[in-house]
């Protein structure tokens, strides 16, 4: 029995790692055992009127309502639930200091558009010097992003759209953030951590990060005067958007590995404040992904690979800015295309039991080979296992 | 016996007295030494006495011993081997090349060596200093003066000073007759390795990470000692062991002797004024240089701005000349447009080095440990003084590159000699297949973070000539694809990607006694 593969994109990282196991590439109406799908192909495949039923040999790489994390609005929405609920119970987790929550300030301050427009007014009113950042609640690459640093600026922008406030809005919400204006900044410049997070599983959570990961930097020294408020090459890091600037380079493409962002701050900072910072990233992918495990849908057939933005600040302190249910596998330098091949490599190393042949009836605890570069962050299973052994980054009362 | 000895180190005691008195970093110290002795806890009664014991207590003592130690490293005589004359001329020969070669590439595209900026250059130059990634100027139909290649060639060509022997073939550097060390030489120098004593490297597989968390704990809290001993010896002596990612700039710092003082900074701002103030032809050409390199990898495209500042100033300081022990032949321009005499004469570059494609990559990988862009100048500028530029120069010193490539090419032969056989076979010099890694020591070929275990144990022995050694340990772990090739093009594939080597771990396993 071969093992079949279904794929919607045309990447050479997927149909090469997936030739190379000796796996057969099929269309998506035979039978399958692997599917690396679109999302749209998603959303019908687990819809209610398409009727399809998967059966126990058949994996694919999107939850069905991925979106929960995906979409800005709905990921800030869970986090907020998440450390309300928390608080409830009076778990130290959700502890508050200064208004703020000591252990679970991983995102800015957000609100989203239209709901929360009074809440976001007030407290724009607290610090009416600031910036704060506007992005459409279900779009990518960058798109239709901007900065304001005047309420007046909103205003102006809404008017400015076709149609009144309220109706605009309803039709593409928006989410408005308080902008990290003190980046943390090597050779002048901006940039962000995209970092890969795969999950097969939300209850139990099984997550696991890719040990390898990239900074994508600006090609235009950081100036957060107003004057280049609008220059998108200096603020917004997507390579989508860097690739046209005059500077972009595509060799480089703008993209330094995580290992040696970690060797430049651990020489110039030092290891505990860098070790700090590592640790802080994983900690908020958990508790992101917590976040949301109330609500996705559980599937057995399901597993994802997630790109984190994170943005770092001149105190070292991480920012979780959006999570990506299907980051980008398009290589743009020849590390970029090695990164994200061994990726795929591990992702099906992972997913695929022992055996050889995808099955759902698995326990889903892969070995420490099959794991390649990518370390175990948390395993609920192992967790209720072995007491205190098995997953090596759960201890809830790290650092106060 | 006894006598002469203490004769000798008298002569020493005296005439680093007498270099002291100049030297700036010794001045500062005797002014601290002076605030001290105003101090109560110095006695006039009991001077000698209670002066030392307060220098110890304020780690001024230290201060002095590291500065003898900085002298002795700096100053001692160079070793003489009885052909240096013969070296000296090949060398002087190569000078007079790049200098015609420059003076051709002027006329070429109609430029001067040399000449004043006018205030618009000079304003734009100062506002764009923060980032000269994006200062605007033509260096297209520039090209680098010599690459590894040529310098290659050089090399080959140098006729023994000694007769040779009609049977040996012409290419083989075994025709020099320096002395280099073998495998059972360098053994004994690199005494860590070679024993098996555990080494703080980068955590390979070989460690659990477990174990890998205890030996760099270990090495952090010893390192800590170390620093705060503020002894330069003996922070030489902890690095043969690794040094943890976090210590390494300090570490390295207190060996050199280049910690900055307040003056150092007024002496960068010369330097830069120099910059603003004349355009030298040689800029083009480090410009260029960083455009072809650090621009373009993926390690170093982010620290593109520091370079230029570093390597432009690195050009302007006439101390490098001074300190460069191998002498190099240097050119004196008049300023275009004025006349010929003592103030409008400069030594063209000051620094006397003219830097070849890659020179850039010698002062990319301090970027990692240094964000002061002063703090880094001194340190790229010893280091460089100290080794770096024994890798572009002919000469007869242990530490150059000609013996590097001798004891590079005894040791292949010795251990590898079917790779040997292979390369000769297919008509390819075997130097010329590590000549970019030995004349760069690696950089830009090594990831960063191996690259700086490297670049510990030159630091910690003292000595270049593990370069070779790891050339030659390369080329043994990869024997079996490279048997498989036979074009230098395909060879060269086989090599380009040194991203899996574990230095520490592949340097071991071939020092560790059998």
């Amino acid at each position: 029995m071969r093992v079949t593969f279904c794929t919607d994109l045309d990447k050479s990282v997927v149909v090469a790692n997936c030739e190379k196991r000796g796996w057969i590439q099929v269309g998506p109406e035979d039978d399958w055992n692997i599917y690396w799908a679109g999302t749209q192909t998603c959303r019908s495949l687990f819809s209610v009127d398409s009727g399809y039923r998967m059966h126990d040999n058949q994996l694919i790489n999107h939850f069905p309502n991925h979106y929960e994390i995906s979409r800005k609005d709905l990921l800030v929405k869970n986090i907020k639930r998440y450390r309300r609920d928390l608080e409830k119970e009076g778990n130290m987790l959700a502890e508050r200091g200064d208004s703020k929550y000591l252990h679970l300030d991983f995102i800015p301050v957000t609100f989203v558009l239209p709901a929360d427009y009074n809440m976001f007014v007030e407290e724009y009113r607290k610090a009416p010097q600031s910036t704060w950042i506007m992005k459409p609640c279900g779009r990518s690459q960058g798109s239709g992003i901007f900065l304001i640093n005047k309420l007046s600026k909103l205003k102006r922008w809404s008017r400015e759209s076709k149609g009144p406030f309220q109706q605009q809005l309803t039709r593409e919400s928006y989410v408005i953030s308080k902008y990290i204006d003190n980046p943390l900044l090597i050779g002048g410049k901006k940039f962000d951590l995209r970092l890969y997070v795969l999950v097969t599983s939300f209850r139990p959570l099984k997550a696991y990060q890719f040990r390898m990961g990239f900074c994508r930097f600006c090609t235009v020294k950081y100036d957060s005067s107003v004057a280049e408020l609008d220059n998108m090459y200096v603020h917004l890091t997507n390579v989508s958007v860097q690739k046209h600037g005059g500077e972009y380079n595509s060799l480089h493409g703008g993209k330094l590995s995580v290992q040696n962002l970690r060797l430049h701050l651990e020489s110039t900072r030092g290891k505990q404040v860098t070790e700090k910072l590592f640790d802080q990233i994983s900690w908020l992918i958990i508790h992101s992904l917590k976040a949301v495990a109330p609500v996705i849908a559980t599937d057995r057939h399901c597993f994802e690979c997630y790109g984190y933005d994170i943005i770092i600040d001149n105190k070292l302190k991480p920012w979780l800015i959006e999570v990506n249910a299907s980051p980008s596998l398009t290589s743009t330098t020849a590390n970029d295309r090695i990164l994200k091949h061994k990726l795929m490599d591990n992702i099906f190393s992972i997913i695929v039991p022992p055996s050889g042949m995808p099955d759902v009836r698995w326990n889903k605890i892969p070995s420490q080979e099959a794991l390649g570069d990518f370390q175990l962050l948390i395993d609920e299973d192992l967790i209720h296992l072995h007491e205190g052994e098995g997953s090596n980054y759960l201890k809830q009362n790290r650092w106060k | 016996m006894e006598d002469i000895k203490d004769k000798s180190i008298h002569h020493t005691a005296i005439k680093i007295c007498e270099d002291f008195k100049t030297s700036p970093s010794y001045q500062a110290l005797f002014q601290d030494i002076q605030k001290l002795v105003s101090t109560p806890s110095v006695k006039y009664e009991d001077f000698k006495d209670s002066l030392l014991k307060a220098m110890k207590d304020n780690g001024l003592d230290a201060s002095l011993r590291n500065n003898v130690y900085h002298w002795m490293k700096t100053k001692k005589k160079e070793i003489g081997s009885p052909h240096d004359t013969f070296f000296r001329k090949a060398q002087i020969h190569w000078d007079k090349r790049i200098h015609k070669s420059l003076n051709s590439m002027c006329t070429e595209l109609g430029i001067n060596l040399a000449k004043i900026r006018t205030v618009s250059e000079r304003e734009e130059l100062a506002g764009k200093w923060g980032e000269l990634s994006n200062y605007e100027v033509d260096i297209h139909k520039y090209r680098p003066v010599y690459a590894p290649k040529d310098f290659f060639e050089v090399l080959l060509n140098l006729k023994g000073p000694t007769t040779r022997n009609k049977g040996s073939p012409k290419w083989e550097f075994a025709q020099m007759p320096l002395k280099v060390k073998n495998l059972a030489d360098l053994r004994c120098l690199y005494l860590e390795l070679s024993r098996g004593e555990q080494i703080l490297g980068v955590n390979s597989s070989l460690f659990s990470s477990r174990q890998y968390s205890a030996l760099e704990a270990e090495r952090m809290i010893l390192g800590d000692k170390v620093l705060i001993k503020n002894y330069a010896p003996m922070a030489q002596e902890f690095l043969k062991k690794g040094c943890p990612n976090s210590l390494r700039a300090k570490i390295w710092t207190l060996i050199l002797g280049a910690e900055v003082k307040p003056y150092h900074y007024g002496y960068f701002e010369s330097l830069k004024d120099s910059v603003l103030q004349y355009d030298l032809m040689i800029d083009k050409l480090i410009i260029k240089d960083i455009n072809l390199t650090a621009s373009n990898d993926d390690q170093y495209f982010v620290f593109e701005d520091v370079l230029y500042q570093v390597l432009l100033c690195f050009s302007r300081d006439g101390e490098i000349l001074k300190d460069l022990s191998t002498q190099p032949g240097f050119m004196q321009v008049v300023i275009k447009g004025k006349q010929s005499n003592t103030e409008n004469n400069i030594i063209f570059p000051p620094s006397g080095v003219i830097p070849f494609h890659g020179f850039t990559m010698y002062a990319a990988p301090f970027c990692y440990l240094y964000d002061d862009p002063v703090q880094l100048y001194f340190v790229f500028r010893t280091f460089y003084i100290r080794y770096f530029h024994r890798l572009h120069r002919v000469c007869g010193n242990p530490q150059g590159v000609v013996s590097l490539c001798l004891q590079y090419e005894k040791m292949l032969q010795c251990f590898e000699p079917g790779l040997w056989h292979h390369f000769r076979k297919c008509q390819i010099h075997p130097v010329r297949v590590v000549i970019k890694w030995i004349m760069r020591a690696f950089s830009g070929h090594l990831p960063p973070e191996q690259l700086l275990n490297l670049w510990d144990l030159i630091l910690a022995y003292d000595s270049l000539e593990i370069i070779p050694l790891l050339a030659v340990d390369i080329l043994v772990f990869r024997k079996d694809n490279l048997l498989k090739v036979n074009t230098l093009q395909n060879i060269e594939a086989v090599l380009a990607d040194l991203s899996s080597i574990s230095v520490i771990p592949l340097l071991q396993m071939s020092l560790l006694k059998e």
